[in-house]
């Protein structure tokens, strides 16, 4: 009877240690464009998450990630349903995403009404972290941030004095172009025209043609999807307005475009100065080490690009939440509003009032070589 | 040459080499419409399988395996693309189309969007979902006049449209099966009557028609932003087409599209890019109101 007895409290004491073993776990919705023309993020952001999660080997201090991914479509309305039905099933403590500013801007109040961290690593609108959302954390410049270095330098270092906007129509697009035109501007400089174009914009002759014909142009600053931008660029080399065509114009991009646009555009890409905040080739050793452990599991060819590594780094920001006593979305986000400097692949991550990043010390300037080689810019 | 003038020549070279790409997806669009009265929500989709056929063909088995020039991996990826998409049509007739045409109308219709995402998913699954950079050796080509400027590309699919419609037009006319393939169009109970399959002539008809769509995709690879979503950016402008020209009618499709595509590109140079849309469906409201038989109304035999 007493070794019933004993062998029933042991029974309770390791049922007691099981639930509290399943008890510890952070759930993390993955919100991120898995189809339509914006999935390339997805597949990408993925890439990085799972790279950091067999590095952490699915736990950290005890707590087990849980990671549910989702495919939002890059679209406002599919992004709110999708979060509903998250929010509903998986309990999060945390979302990841999503990557489109329209998707990020729809699923923020939702996010915000339930009391859950939002971590955005790749959404440009200012309107994100400019609503007085408490729980809306972002690792990806915004607009002002991109656009103050990027009008100014064209202003400055490039010595251009005249700029046509080209973007695509979304919050995205209007508020980089917004961004780079005040600074821009405020510097001296003039803007000729402001082009804006849909996502289903396929063929960029027409709008190049249009560019020709306004004359001397000096810089092009050019927000838009990787696949369209390709296309833009060669339609403008084609209409010799740019370097890469044989004209005098020089377009500009932001941190948005990833690495190897310049390898699908060709020649046309030749003199494209842009923004980069995740360079591959960056000394620092959580880069280097990033790198190597990513062509170890996806293939030596590959070179990540800054979407792998934002990605990557929202789970090592994650991790550092829960290692410094976070188990909640509350205490999560507490502990992301402390945050000084955390180091990640795309720079130290310390957060403003406003959930903003405010690091912006690794963002520098490149400019695409003839052999499509990146050159850094000492601006 | 003055300014203004260049400036409209130029952008009227664009819109007719646009209007010539809309016109090859709308083509066998308004084919199947024609001959079974019925839409085929799918069809750009069989565009977009074309231009992976041609983009494969082109990047690796002609060039990789047979050792081609770049010319010739990408006019053999042209062929492909034509027999790929006529083997697509083929299959989704017999497995889709066929089974469901006896009973109502809706069920086909409803039919060709499964297709449709059966079709984007399983590319999406392929493919994977990172545009694909697809150059041909024409594309990287630019024709220079005066002050006027084309890609070698565009002059390439303004003749293998014509060429196209040309060969469509002498098969419609001048062939017994073409005569069939009318003569189903007009009455398909009394073409049975006479002799004539209708069964056989609808399966052709998709043929056709998907093939023409296999080599549009050839032709619009390397102009597009290749990933399996492509055709769903051009469906609603083909549909836009094929209603202003005239449901079912291929001449009526032909001056649409290149109406739509001068239409387009005049708008990006006096109104802006983001108008496009706009401009082109208050162009289709307009047609539905004053003239809702399309560009071009005439009896329905008339039309394929």
């Amino acid at each position: 009877m007493k070794l019933v007895f004993r062998l029933a409290i042991l029974a309770i004491v390791c049922a007691a240690f099981g639930a509290q073993a399943q008890d510890r776990v952070i759930r993390i919705g993955v919100l991120m464009p898995i189809s339509g023309p914006g999935s390339y993020f997805g597949v990408m952001g993925k890439e990085g998450i799972d790279l950091a999660l067999d590095q952490l080997k699915g736990s950290v201090s005890g707590y087990r990630l849980q990671v549910q991914y989702e495919d939002s479509a890059c679209s406002p309305l599919q992004a709110t349903n999708t979060v509903k039905r998250v929010l509903d099933q998986l309990k999060p403590h945390i979302v990841i995403g999503e990557e489109c500013s329209d998707a990020s801007l729809a699923i923020a109040p939702i996010l915000e009404q339930a009391k859950v961290v939002q971590l955005n690593a790749g959404s440009v609108t200012m309107k994100l972290t400019e609503s007085g959302y408490k729980y809306v954390f972002r690792i990806f410049p915004n607009g002002e941030q991109q656009g103050l270095p990027l009008g100014r330098n064209a202003y400055t270092k490039l010595g251009a004095r005249t700029a046509v906007l080209l973007y695509e129509k979304t919050n995205a697009g209007v508020d980089s172009a917004d961004g780079f035109e005040k600074h821009f501007v405020a510097a001296g400089g003039k803007i000729l025209a402001r082009i804006d174009f849909g996502r289903d914009v396929n063929d960029f002759t027409a709008i190049a043609t249009r560019i020709a014909a306004l004359g001397k142009v000096d810089v092009l600053p050019t927000f838009g999807l990787e696949g369209q931008q390709v296309r833009l660029s060669q339609a403008l080399a084609q209409a010799r307005v740019v370097k890469g065509g044989g004209g005098s114009a020089v377009q500009m991009g932001s941190i948005w475009l990833p690495y190897g646009y310049d390898q699908k555009a060709g020649a046309a890409a030749e003199g494209y100065i842009r923004i980069v905040q995740f360079d591959p080739t960056e000394k620092r050793k959580i880069v280097q080490d990033f790198v190597k452990a990513f062509r170890a599991k996806y293939g030596a060819e590959r070179v990540p690009t800054h979407i792998n590594a934002h990605a990557y780094d929202t789970m090592l920001l994650v991790a550092e939440a829960v290692r410094r006593g976070a188990t909640d979305s509350e205490s999560i986000r507490d502990r992301f509003s402390r945050f000084r400097n955390v180091e990640v692949t795309t720079g130290k991550i310390s957060f403003g009032p406003n959930g903003q990043t405010t690091d912006l010390s690794v963002i520098h300037f490149i400019e695409t070589q003839k052999d499509l080689s990146w050159k850094g810019l000492n601006w | 040459m003055n300014d203004l003038l260049a400036l409209v020549v130029q952008q009227s070279v664009n819109g007719v080499y646009l209007g010539c790409l809309y016109v090859m997806v709308a083509l066998g669009l308004t084919l199947i419409y024609g001959v079974l009265n019925q839409i085929n929500f799918a069809h750009a989709d069989f565009v977009t399988v074309g231009a992976f056929a041609a983009f494969f063909t082109a990047t690796r088995f002609a060039t990789k395996v047979l050792g081609l020039p770049d010319t010739g991996a990408y006019l053999l990826s042209m062929v492909a693309a034509l027999g790929v998409g006529a083997l697509l049509g083929l299959a989704v007739n017999a497995a889709v189309f066929a089974p469901l045409r006896r009973g109502d109308e809706l069920r086909p219709l409803i039919a060709t969007i499964g297709v449709s995402v059966l079709i984007e998913n399983g590319q999406l699954a392929l493919f994977g979902p990172i545009p694909y950079q697809f150059d041909s050796p024409f594309s990287r080509e630019t024709i220079r006049i005066g002050r006027i400027f084309f890609s070698a590309q565009s002059v390439l699919v303004v003749a293998v449209s014509a060429a196209a419609i040309a060969a469509l037009y002498a098969f419609m006319r001048f062939t017994f099966l073409g005569k069939a393939l009318r003569a189903v169009a007009q009455d398909r109970e009394t073409a049975g009557l006479m002799g004539i399959n209708p069964n056989l002539v609808i399966a052709l008809t998709i043929i056709i028609a998907s093939a023409l769509a296999g080599m549009a995709g050839a032709l619009l690879g390397p102009v597009v932003v290749l990933t399996p979503f492509t055709g769903a950016s051009l469906i609603v402008k083909a549909f836009a087409i094929v209603i202003i020209g005239g449901f079912g009618n291929v001449q009526g499709t032909i001056i649409a599209g290149i109406l739509v595509g001068i239409i387009e590109a005049f708008t990006v140079q006096y109104l802006g890019s983001g108008l496009i849309d706009l401009v082109v469906f208050v162009l289709l409201l307009v047609m539905l109101v004053l003239r809702p038989t399309g560009l071009i109304a005439e009896r329905k035999e008339e039309n394929v």
